[in-house]
């Protein structure tokens, strides 16, 4: 009796550690823009993906084939310049023995960053690289994020087509990469949609006076204005406007309205709308991951500050690749990129699937962009509310503006 | 300058050792990340030396020569792009249109002088950022996306970056060639005429007008060549990225810190700027503030050495200036 006990806790002794799961480290490499003129779009997203790895590794890892795995994050600043970009990604491959990679900041970064990517058959979650194009020279690993560049407007026009769908729509829009594939895409989607653009017009992206602008989309008898482009640009027409009494009914701008100190624009940041890729207000229902509320609680006590879609989308990239890799069991390369195909579900940041076909492979095709407004709280003062989709608002659209402004 | 004469000048020898091993090491070795890094240098250093033909020869400061590069990329990755050709002919299309154009436009900028004419190739660079952004064939201020197909036609993406590797270092060895035959040319004297006292070269007979504008073309074409190169192999070609005035001013630090007038101090100058650089970017030590690091440093090396790595060589080791030109 007794040896046949002293065997059975031999036999645990061996077989119990082996149960036990090993631990093992997984480096993802990417580079962020620490410097350069997009080191302020690029710095919310490199918080988002450290609020993830730190998550991970306090829950002990990510867990596949038995084995759990810490999450390492190795990156380096590109200087929001393609000049380095490939040579960094190749170091991060070749000497970090990065295992996966996220994208830099920005479409032009990212393609330049996809050629060694795909070269050394490494999987890239892109985020902050909402261009299209990119996912259209055939790619096999690349996975994007964000809603493609063309369709940012589009909810702006579903809003509108909603409210007047007889409306006169004035395109106006910064002349840089981003903001023009915004623009094309929306004037396609505003002809299927039957919608009358009354006036096309671009400007230079660092532009000041939008004098002769307003006068053309006043004379041009647009009631409504879709376009913009970045801060700068897009504050300074959203207060010309204002001050010139446009009296226009609805006002959609890119990217600007998005970041908290436009409300600094008082009543000329009112009612104006933004194409945003998630907000905090969000009210997804996630298959896996923390709810929206919870990401923003979470992302608030640690930078204390409220997370903008820059950060949301750094950190869905992360949540995205560590379900495909607990999916597909495994950290090789063919399994994870086959459990990324096949991902269909919701996170806290909204639905997300990857285009598979061979033209377009990685194209975002489940995200939904929202419209938030810029609204007049209880209290006084001008709070970002989600509008549209329905299914995500959390205020109703104010529309017209005209009398909103009085 | 004859081509026997020119194989007895040590710096040949230089030159073309540094582009063998350019090209050799990272391909004995496989090493990737080498060659990515080389390649970088490779590029600076024709920046460099081509910039140094208007500044370093003549003494005419161009704050544009990026123009030259971002051109050349974008009509280069449009004919491959858009009109299906092959990379080679592409490269060739890109440097004889722009040094056409550089030619054409030289002839009315140089006639300015000094302080004007920096700031015309700044307006010049702008121009044509302006015009290309605006330019719909181009992709305007979308720019152009390469297809990952495109490297197909050159054996796959692994083989096609080799080969525009290569050919980058080529153009690097080409570039230091063509500094060191021009410096050593009944041209270049007239060039240094013009650096020293352009009114006095006049009055000795040497023609600036078609000295300045040839030299002007001269530099605008192997920056040309380089920049579809470059582009091709980064798959995306942007406004922004392809006229960066930054990596202008760059090339004259460049300059400076070699020694500007000089074939291998400006390419040694190019090369160490580029492995600063590279080496603060990834330093866990320096790499939070390596433009402060960088700064300092370039400030220390104007203050202390003005003449440049080479001026200073020169100075302490007189007979070099023979054997390193």
């Amino acid at each position: 009796m007794y040896k046949m006990f002293a065997g059975v806790l031999l036999a645990l002794g061996v077989i119990l550690p082996g149960m036990a799961l090993a631990q093992k480290t997984i480096t993802i490499g990417f580079t962020t823009s620490e410097t350069g003129k997009l080191n302020a779009d690029a710095a919310p997203q490199l918080r988002g993906f450290e609020l993830w790895r730190d998550q991970v590794n306090a829950d002990g890892g990510i867990k596949a084939g038995g084995t759990q795995y810490k999450v390492a994050l190795k990156h380096y600043d590109d200087q929001s310049s393609a000049g380095r970009v490939q040579q960094l990604y190749t170091r991060l491959i070749l000497q970090d023995n990065a295992d996966f990679l996220f994208s830099p900041y920005s479409s032009g970064l990212t393609s330049t960053a996809a050629v060694v990517s795909e070269q050394f058959g490494k999987i890239m979650i892109t985020t902050g690289a909402a261009e299209g194009k990119t996912y259209k020279l055939g790619n096999r690993y690349l996975f994007q994020m964000y809603t493609p560049a063309d369709e940012y407007l589009t909810s702006a026009l579903q809003a509108i087509k909603s409210k007047d769908p007889n409306a006169k729509i004035a395109l106006v829009y910064s002349n840089d990469g981003f903001s023009k594939g915004a623009a094309d895409g929306a004037a396609k989607a505003a002809k299927s949609m039957g919608l009358n653009v009354v006036l096309t017009e671009s400007y230079a992206p660092n532009t000041t006076d939008f004098g002769p602008v307003i006068n053309k989309i006043v004379s041009s008898g647009a009631n409504v204005l879709i376009g913009g482009g970045h801060y700068a640009d897009g504050s300074t027409l959203a207060r010309q406007l204002y001050d010139k009494k446009s009296n226009l009914e609805f006002i959609s701008l890119l990217v600007a309205p998005d970041i908290p100190k436009f409300a600094s624009l008082g009543k000329a940041a009112r009612g104006v709308t933004v194409p945003s890729q998630w907000e905090p207000t969000v009210a997804y229902k996630p298959d896996f991951g923390p709810t929206p509320e919870q990401f923003r609680e979470m992302f608030q006590k640690k930078y204390n500050t409220l997370p903008g879609y820059h950060a949301a989308g750094g950190y869905a990239a992360g949540l995205v690749l560590q379900h495909a890799i607990e999916q597909a069991g495994s950290i090789k390369t063919p399994a994870v990129a086959k459990a990324l195909n096949a991902m269909d579900a919701t996170t806290a940041y909204g639905h997300i699937k990857f285009a598979d076909g061979k033209q377009d492979h990685g194209l975002q095709v489940g995200h939904d962009m929202v419209l938030a407004q810029w609204q007049k709280g209880d209290d006084g003062k001008l709070h970002s509310k989600v509008v549209w989709p329905k299914s995500a608002a959390n205020a109703k659209l104010v529309f017209p503006l005209t009398t909103y402004h009085q | 300058m004859g081509s026997q004469v020119i194989l007895k000048r040590p710096t040949f020898w230089i030159i073309l050792l540094a582009t063998l091993a350019f090209a050799l090491v990272p391909a004995l070795t496989g090493n990737l990340e080498l060659r990515e890094n080389l390649l970088l240098g490779a590029v600076y250093i024709i920046l460099a030396s081509n910039l140094n033909l208007m500044i370093g020869y003549t003494a005419y400061v161009n704050f544009g020569n990026i123009a030259f590069f971002g051109l050349g990329g974008y009509i280069g990755l449009y004919v491959v792009n858009v009109l299906g050709w092959s990379l080679w002919p592409a490269c060739l299309i890109a440097g004889v249109v722009v040094s056409l154009l550089a030619f054409i436009l030289g002839t009315g900028i140089l006639r300015l002088r000094g302080a004007y004419f920096a700031l015309a190739t700044i307006g010049v660079n702008e121009a044509v950022k302006a015009f290309v952004t605006n330019f719909e064939p181009f992709g305007g201020a979308s720019g152009m996306y390469l297809s990952f197909s495109s490297f197909n036609a050159l054996g796959g993406a692994r083989h096609a970056l080799w080969l525009a590797y290569f050919a980058i270092v080529v153009l690097m060895g080409l570039s230091l060639w063509l500094s060191l035959a021009i410096k050593n040319s009944r041209f270049g004297l007239g060039l240094f005429a013009i650096r020293e006292d352009e009114d006095a070269a006049m009055v000795l007979g040497v023609r600036t007008p078609r000295y300045k504008s040839l030299v002007y073309a001269i530099s605008a074409f192997i920056p040309a060549v380089a920049g579809t190169l470059f582009f091709f192999k980064n798959g995306v070609i942007l406004p922004d990225q392809a006229f960066d005035l930054t990596l202008s001013i760059e090339a004259i630090v460049m300059l400076m810190l070699g020694g500007q007038g000089t074939v291998i101090g400006v390419a040694l100058g190019a090369f160490a700027y580029e492995q600063l650089r590279g080496f603060l970017l990834v330093s866990s030590t320096f790499s939070q503030f390596q433009l402060v690091v960088a700064g300092v440093l370039l400030l220390l090396i104007v203050l202390f050495l003005p003449e440049g790595f080479m001026g200073w060589v020169y100075r302490h080791l007189p007979r070099l200036r023979r054997v390193i030109e």
